[in-house]
């Protein structure tokens, strides 16, 4: 009877030691200041969501403060960059752009940081690609476009951004006749809708969503997502025949899937960043997070830092041709 | 019109205690901002945005509409009294503000400002309120094309701010125009000028461009001198020798409330100048793709190139500070159109407040005109009121301010320099930008010091990326032709007569070239 008893105690105490590993010590930054990088200038969406993320942050990390700092420089790069050179204390993490990965793979000046050695906490949302049209372009849908003989001109932000890199994948995959018009940030490129100058550009469908719903222009395209992201709009894998445009594409596919990234510098103690994983997946279910974001228009779909970590790694993994057809959009 | 919502939001505003509290913090700490050299606007914006996020959206737009609407007032003071600017509209105040001072007429500088700048504030803020109905098609009739041409017709006026030489306004002009394309190549994509440093890659920040051109120098000039701002006793002989010293009252230290309103009836004087210069720059600043820094020297170029008397623009000419002040000010409500209307911001600061607005919950977009139409009457009169409380504020302050100029330079040098220096740091976060200051503002110095002009360096720096970056487009879209568009030809006709009527002023026996201390 004794023995059971003992082994009864002995299994309860494993059990218990067990679930006090598993379960992370949040209370380990009492006291201490958490900077959070925000790899844009203020303002702009990434500082919206890193903002809010931050502010969450500290309420699932009790006794800590977290700080934005805003890091913009060489589109994410810098930010980027200075998230990896920090100490690996998880006192300094931060967000940054997942179109950096373009950069990794065509070894693009000034990287000095490995994405698949970043220690991944987590990710706020899904990015889903998409390609809108102008209702003012006498194209009625992705056929039009796919038979065009002549040049469509398509606005883009600046060249080897991951938004022109996204337009020039999608151009060589379903060999559209494109003519990429590069330098337009944030809304310009609509504007330029509007004035009939071009006809369609490649961008996240959230930041197009507005424009969309005004009546100026329509999905003609999902590159990204599955059928519940943008109903009723084709999907670009079914307009890709070849073996180098679905590995575009599903590059792609992959940096959709893991938006709004929040990252420390590699080698951050497990428990650290088991904690800090945890406080964020926390904040992610938090009603009133929640509530926020729904009022600033700003999706939550959140994946803890290890599925983020794989996918990276993933995406990393791209075979020569894929990376040489990336090096040659970067080109111009 | 909407002429119901128009004075309801108005009467709404007035009555509502929680709103008219916040303008009245809002107005000092916009005036803070822009009177520090190095803080700006923008950063100011940066710095309110955590505190408005858990407002509504019509009382955190209201308080960030109101403080950003007299950041280019406050501006003026230390352009004014010290000639240390902290942006670039506030580098045109600075040209004719500052030597306004040295001749002893700082009081009367600050009421010219203080005037102009309410002035173009308020008609800033009727413009946009009056352009409403037609705004979408003023807006989508500019193009890439008509950008560029805006910039190149902006770029004339280095020839009319070049002074004695035009040769050396010319050298410094091109020189801003080559700093200007520093950064990544908008058709490569490739990094250029950047002598391999990645924080080169986003160009050169006007910030740090003026604080060099004009901060940096003064101070240094100052601490040579080791003296106050203060007319010397050199400068007061040297006037009387020329026969053009004022008074001795005038050339006093001392600013007076009769100064002040001296300046304020040089505005009421100038009445068509305040007007020309509120629509024109209003009108730019609607334009997004040109920007409001570039509208406040457009703004300075008109009025030199139209004034009967060029030859004393530079030298404290109270026009001169008329015509900056206006334009610095009337290009907040043009700008807030496109901002509003199109998400695409018609201004750097704007684009801050955009971010902001998107905070809030406000989505721009044409529906603001239908479904929030409350919200863009309520900051249009929350400009309207600033400038008001603004220029009421500042004229009751005016003796107080006026003792900056006098300030010891034992404590104006490091406390311009330090918030010069923190300014351009907190901004882009980057240490490199310290160093960058430090070596172009000794460049400055060397400029000032050999009256070599400075103003083109500034306009080659703003003008020269929007010319370039408009350019590309403007080719890619429409072609080697693109220059044969309607406006485009109308712009095309207007550099051609601006650079006709700079020749035609060099010809003329009566008129003389501008000296070249700007």
């Amino acid at each position: 009877m004794l023995k059971h008893w003992l082994a009864a105690v002995a299994g309860a105490t494993l059990l218990w030691s067990g679930a006090a590993s598993a379960a992370a010590d949040l209370n380990q930054f009492k006291g201490k200041t958490i900077t959070y990088i925000v790899a844009t200038g203020p303002g702009g969406g990434y500082d919206t969501y890193g903002r809010l993320i931050a502010r969450y942050l500290q309420k699932y990390l009790p006794g800590s403060r977290v700080v934005v700092r805003n890091v913009p420089g060489a589109g994410h790069i810098v930010g980027a960059n200075t998230i990896y050179a920090a100490k690996a204390d998880g006192l300094t993490i931060g967000m940054f752009n997942t179109g950096l990965i373009y950069d990794q793979l065509i070894k693009r000046q000034g990287v000095l940081f490995d994405l698949s050695k970043f220690s991944w906490i987590g990710k706020a949302s899904d990015d889903t690609r998409a390609l809108m049209v102008s209702n003012k372009s006498g194209f009625k849908n992705i056929d039009d476009i796919i038979k065009s003989k002549a040049a469509i001109k398509f606005a883009s932000s600046g060249v080897g951004s991951a938004a022109y890199n996204d337009t020039k994948i999608l151009a060589d995959a379903l060999h559209l006749n494109v003519q990429i018009v590069p330098g337009f940030s944030g809304n310009e490129g609509e504007m330029s809708m509007l004035r009939n100058e071009v006809v369609a550009e490649v961008g996240t469908a959230e930041s197009m969503e507005q424009f969309v719903k005004q009546g100026h222009g329509y999905f003609a395209l999902a590159l990204s997502g599955d059928a519940t992201s943008l109903p009723g709009v084709p999907r670009a894998s079914q307009y890709v025949k070849d073996d180098k445009g679905k590995r575009l594409l599903g590059l792609v596919e992959t940096l959709s899937e893991i938006g709004r990234l929040t990252a420390g510098p590699p080698g951050i103690p497990p428990a650290v960043l088991a904690a800090e994983r945890e406080a964020l997946t926390a904040a992610m279910k938090d009603p009133q997070l929640l509530a926020e974001a729904k009022k600033l228009a700003l999706s939550i779909d959140h994946a803890p830092g290890e599925v983020v970590e794989a996918k990276i790694k993933a995406a990393l993994a791209q075979p020569p041709e894929t990376v040489a057809a990336l090096k040659a959009a970067a080109g111009g | 019109m909407h002429l119901d919502v128009a004075f309801s939001t108005l009467f709404d505003l007035l009555t509502t205690p929680r709103l008219l509290f916040l303008m009245v913090i809002a107005v000092p700490m916009g005036v803070f901002f822009g009177s520090t050299p190095g803080l700006g606007g923008k950063l100011g914006l940066v710095l309110l945005i955590p505190f408005v996020y858990n407002m509504d959206q019509l009382t955190g737009a209201v308080f960030l509409c109101a403080m950003h609407a007299v950041v280019h007032t406050g501006g003026s003071i230390p352009s004014i009294l010290i000639g240390v600017p902290g942006d670039g509209p506030a580098a045109a105040t600075a040209l004719d503000g500052f030597a306004m001072t040295r001749k002893g007429q700082a009081g009367r500088a600050l009421g010219a400002s203080f005037g102009a700048s309410t002035a173009g504030g308020l008609l800033g803020a009727m413009f946009l309120g009056l352009s409403l109905p037609i705004l979408e098609p003023i807006i989508l009739n500019f193009s890439p094309a008509e950008f560029f041409l805006l910039a190149i017709l902006g770029i004339t006026f280095i020839a009319t701010l070049s002074g004695d030489s035009f040769i050396k306004g010319m050298i410094v002009g091109l020189f801003g125009l080559m700093c200007a394309f520093i950064g990544l190549d908008p058709s490569t994509g490739s990094p250029r000028f950047t002598f391999g440093q990645i924080w080169l890659w986003d160009g050169l920040s006007v910030i740090v461009a003026v604080l060099s051109m004009f901060a940096v120098p003064e101070m240094i000039s100052l601490g040579v001198k080791g003296r106050s701002f203060d007319v010397s006793a050199e400068t007061k002989a040297k006037l009387h020798d020329t026969g053009t010293a004022p008074p001795e009252t005038a050339v006093s230290r001392k600013v007076t409330y009769a100064q002040i309103f001296e300046g304020m009836w040089d505005v009421v004087e100038h009445k068509w100048l305040v007007l020309r210069c509120s629509l024109l720059v209003a009108a730019i600043g609607v334009i997004p793709g040109l920007g409001g820094d570039a509208a406040a020297w457009m703004a300075y170029g008109h009025t030199v190139q139209s004034s009967k008397h060029p030859e004393r623009f530079g030298k404290g000419e109270v026009a001169g500070v008329i015509g900056a002040e206006t334009g610095s000010c009337a290009k907040e409500a043009g700008s807030l159109l496109p901002t509003l209307f199109f998400g695409v911001p018609g201004s750097s600061g704007m684009a801050i407040m955009l971010g902001a607005f998107l905070m809030l919950g406000i989505q721009p977009g044409p529906a603001m005109l239908t479904d929030h139409i409350n919200i863009v009457w309520s900051l249009i009169w929350a400009l309207v009121i600033a400038n008001i409380f603004c220029v009421f504020m500042l004229i009751a302050a005016g003796p107080w301010i006026g003792k900056l100029g006098s300030t010891k330079a034992s404590f104006l040098i490091p406390y311009v320099l330090l918030f010069a220096l923190l300014g351009c740091f907190l901004f882009g976060g980057l240490w490199q930008n310290l160093l960058l200051v430090m070596v172009m503002g000794s460049l400055g110095y060397l400029f000032k010091r050999h009256d070599w002009p400075r103003a083109p360096f500034i306009i080659g720096v703003i003008l020269g990326k929007i010319a370039e970056d408009s350019l590309q487009k403007a080719l890619a879209l429409f072609g080697a032709n693109f220059f044969l568009r309607p406006i485009s030809l109308i712009l095309i006709a207007l550099i051609i007569g601006s650079i006709g009527f700079y020749l035609w002023r060099q010809r003329h026996p009566n008129k003389v070239s501008v000296p070249s201390h700007a």
